[in-house]
C-alpha cells in the first residue's frame, strides 16, 4: 500500500503536466464546435464553404506530401551513407545533430538570405551577369519547401540511420556473396529491415511540415498560406480564436490520420522484426 | 557510390545556411545583403548594447533554466515508478508521455492559448514555463529511464543491507550512476526550450518575450543585420551546448535506439 502511494505522488508530477496538456486538446475540440452551449458546427461549415480555405488545405498537403518526399529521398542515402562510414563517424553525426539544435528560425532566415532578392543566389547571378534583375526565388512554393526540407531532414535522417546503425553489415554481405546484386540486396534485405526507421522519420516531417509556422511565413509570406500560418494570422491578426480552433482541429484530425496508421503500421513491423532476431 | 555522393552533398548542405547567417552578421552594412560589404562588429555592439535584446535574452535564458529543471525533475519521478516500481501499464504511461510529440505545433499553439486563457496566465512568465515543461517532457524521459534502466538496484540493497540510510543510498549510490542521464536530459531539454518559436509565439505578450521569437518577429518586419548577430550568438550557444553534450554523454546518444 505504501508503495502504491509512492508510486502515485512519483508519477504525480509528470501527470499533472500531460494532463494540462490533454485536457487543453479536450478544450480546443469543444472551444471549436460549442457555441453559447449549443452544439454549432458552423465554423467547420465556414471552412468548407470557402475556396480559398480549400485551396489552403491543398496547399498545406502538397507542401507536407512534396517536403516529406525529398527527405525521404535525401535522407536515406545519408543515413545508409554515415551508417557505412568507416572512418570518424562523430564528426559525420555532428554535422546533423548540430543544425538539429540550432533554432528552426536561424536556419529559416538563413533561407532568407541565401534566396533573398539581395542574397547570395541573386547576388551571384547578377555579379556574373547571368542575370540583371533579381529572381524571385521566396514567397513561393520553391522556398518554403525548401526551408522546411532542410529544417527536418535531420529528423529523417536521425530516425533512419538509429535503425541502419543497428542492422548488421553483415546481412548485407551474405546476401551479395550469394549472388544479390547491390540494389536486389539493398531492396530484399535493408530496405524492409529499415522500414521501421523509414515509417518513424516520416510521420516526424510530416507531422512537423503540416503544422509548421515559422518556416512558411519567413519564406513564403503571408499571401500563400499553409493551415498553420493561416492559424497564426486568425490568432494574431484577427483574434478570431473559435475560428484558429476550428482550423487547429482540422489540422489535427489531417495528420492524425496519417500519423496514427503509420505508427501502429511501425509498432507491429518493429515487434515482428525484433521478435524474429536472434538475441 | 550513390549514397556517398548524396550523403556528402547533405552533410555540407545542412550547416551551410547557419554558417552563412554567421559570415553575414559581421556586415557593416546597414542592410543585410551576402556577400557581406565589409568587415565590422557594430551589430554585436548594437545587440549587447541594447537593454532590450538582453532582457529577452535573460528571460529565454531563466525560462529554459527552469523548465529543464522541472521536466527532468517530473520525469526522474516518473521513470522511477515506472523502472524500479515496475507499475502496472507502465509501458502506457511511457507512450502517453510521449504523448506532446505526435501533435502538429500549430495545434499545441492553440491548445496552449485555450490553457493558459483559462488560467488567466496568457502573456505571463508561468504561462511560457508551464508550456515549456510540457513540450519538454517528452525530450526529458528517454535518458532519465535509460539511466535508470541501466543502473543496478542490487548496489542500492547491498548499500541499504550495509546500514546506509534512504537518502545516503540514494545520494551515494543512485545519483552518481544515473548522473549522465539526468545531465544529458537538463541540456537537451534546455535546448528545446531555449530555441522553441511555434508554440511559444502565440503566448507572449507585452511584457514576456522570448530570444527566438524576437528573432522571428524582426525578421518578419525589418531585414536589419541586428537579427543576424542575434542569431549568431544562439548558434554560438547552441554549439556550446552540443560540445558539453557530446562531453558528458557522447553525440552518439541522438541516435541510439533503446
Amino acid at each position: 500500500m505504501a508503495r502504491t502511494l509512492r508510486s502515485a505522488l512519483l508519477l504525480a508530477p509528470s501527470a499533472i503536466l500531460i494532463g494540462i496538456f490533454l485536457i487543453g486538446l479536450v478544450r480546443l475540440i469543444a472551444s471549436s464546435v460549442l457555441i453559447d452551449g449549443q452544439i454549432d458546427l458552423h465554423h467547420y461549415v465556414d471552412i468548407m464553404n470557402r475556396p480559398d480555405y480549400i485551396a489552403m488545405l491543398g496547399r498545406t498537403l502538397r507542401t507536407a506530401a512534396l517536403t516529406t518526399f525529398f527527405c525521404l529521398l535525401l535522407g536515406y542515402p545519408t543515413a545508409y551513407y554515415v551508417a557505412r562510414y568507416q572512418g570518424n563517424r562523430n564528426i559525420l553525426l555532428l554535422l546533423i545533430i548540430f543544425p538539429w539544435l540550432v533554432s528552426i528560425v536561424v536556419r529559416s532566415y538563413g533561407w532568407v538570405v541565401i534566396l533573398g532578392p539581395r542574397g547570395l543566389v541573386n547576388g551571384f547571378l547578377m555579379w556574373t551577369g547571368m542575370a540583371d534583375r533579381p529572381f524571385k526565388l521566396m514567397y513561393n512554393d520553391f522556398g518554403v519547401v525548401m526551408g522546411l526540407v532542410h529544417v527536418l531532414l535531420p529528423f529523417m535522417i536521425i530516425a533512419i540511420l538509429s535503425v541502419l546503425m543497428q542492422i548488421s553489415r553483415n546481412l548485407e554481405e551474405a546476401s551479395m556473396s550469394l549472388g544479390g546484386r547491390p540494389f536486389y540486396s539493398f531492396r530484399t534485405v535493408l530496405l524492409p529491415l529499415s522500414l521501421p526507421g523509414i515509417l518513424t522519420g516520416v510521420t516526424l516531417v510530416y507531422l512537423m511540415s503540416t503544422g509548421a509556422i515559422v518556416t512558411p511565413l519567413l519564406l513564403g509570406g503571408l499571401g500563400d498560406t499553409m493551415i498553420g500560418t493561416e492559424i497564426f494570422q486568425e490568432v494574431m491578426h484577427f483574434f478570431d480564436y473559435p475560428k484558429a480552433a476550428a482550423l487547429a482541429t482540422v489540422l489535427l484530425v489531417t495528420a492524425m490520420a496519417v500519423v496514427l496508421p503509420l505508427q501502429v503500421l511501425e509498432r507491429w513491423l518493429s515487434k515482428r522484426l525484433t521478435d524474429g532476431a536472434p538475441s | 557510390m550513390i549514397p556517398r555522393y548524396i550523403g556528402i552533398a547533405v552533410l555540407l548542405f545542412l550547416p551551410m545556411p547557419i554558417l552563412i547567417v554567421v559570415l553575414s552578421s559581421f556586415t557593416s552594412a546597414g542592410y543585410l545583403s551576402f556577400p557581406i560589404k565589409g568587415l565590422s562588429l557594430r551589430w554585436y555592439a548594437e545587440f549587447l548594447g541594447s537593454a532590450d535584446w538582453l532582457r529577452v535574452l535573460g528571460t529565454s535564458a531563466l525560462l529554459a533554466l527552469i523548465g529543464a529543471v522541472v521536466s527532468t525533475g517530473a520525469c526522474f519521478a516518473a521513470a522511477w515508478a515506472v523502472v524500479r516500481h515496475k507499475i502496472r501499464f507502465g509501458a502506457t504511461y511511457e507512450t502517453i508521455l510521449l504523448a506532446p510529440l505526435i501533435f502538429p505545433h500549430a495545434a499545441i499553439g492553440v491548445i496552449m492559448i485555450v490553457t493558459l486563457s483559462s488560467l488567466g496566465w496568457l502573456g505571463t512568465f508561468s504561462g511560457l514555463v508551464l508550456v515549456h515543461c510540457i513540450l519538454t517532457i517528452p525530450y526529458a524521459y528517454r535518458p532519465v529511464a535509460a539511466a535508470l534502466r541501466k543502473s543496478d538496484a542490487a548496489l542500492e540493497e547491498a548499500a541499504a543491507s550495509l546500514g546506509a540510510r534512504p537518502w545516503r543510498t540514494f545520494w551515494m549510490v543512485t545519483l552518481p550512476a544515473v548522473r549522465p542521464g539526468l545531465v544529458t536530459s537538463l541540456l537537451f531539454t534546455f535546448i528545446i526550450s531555449f530555441d522553441e518559436v511555434t508554440v511559444t509565439l502565440f503566448l507572449v505578450g507585452p511584457f514576456v518575450m522570448t530570444l527566438p521569437v524576437q528573432v522571428f518577429s524582426e525578421v518578419l518586419e525589418s531585414a536589419s543585420p541586428i537579427i543576424a548577430a542575434v542569431s549568431a550568438a544562439l548558434v554560438l550557444f547552441t554549439s556550446a551546448m552540443v560540445f558539453i553534450l557530446d562531453r558528458v554523454i557522447g553525440i552518439q546518444f541522438f541516435v541510439e535506439r533503446d
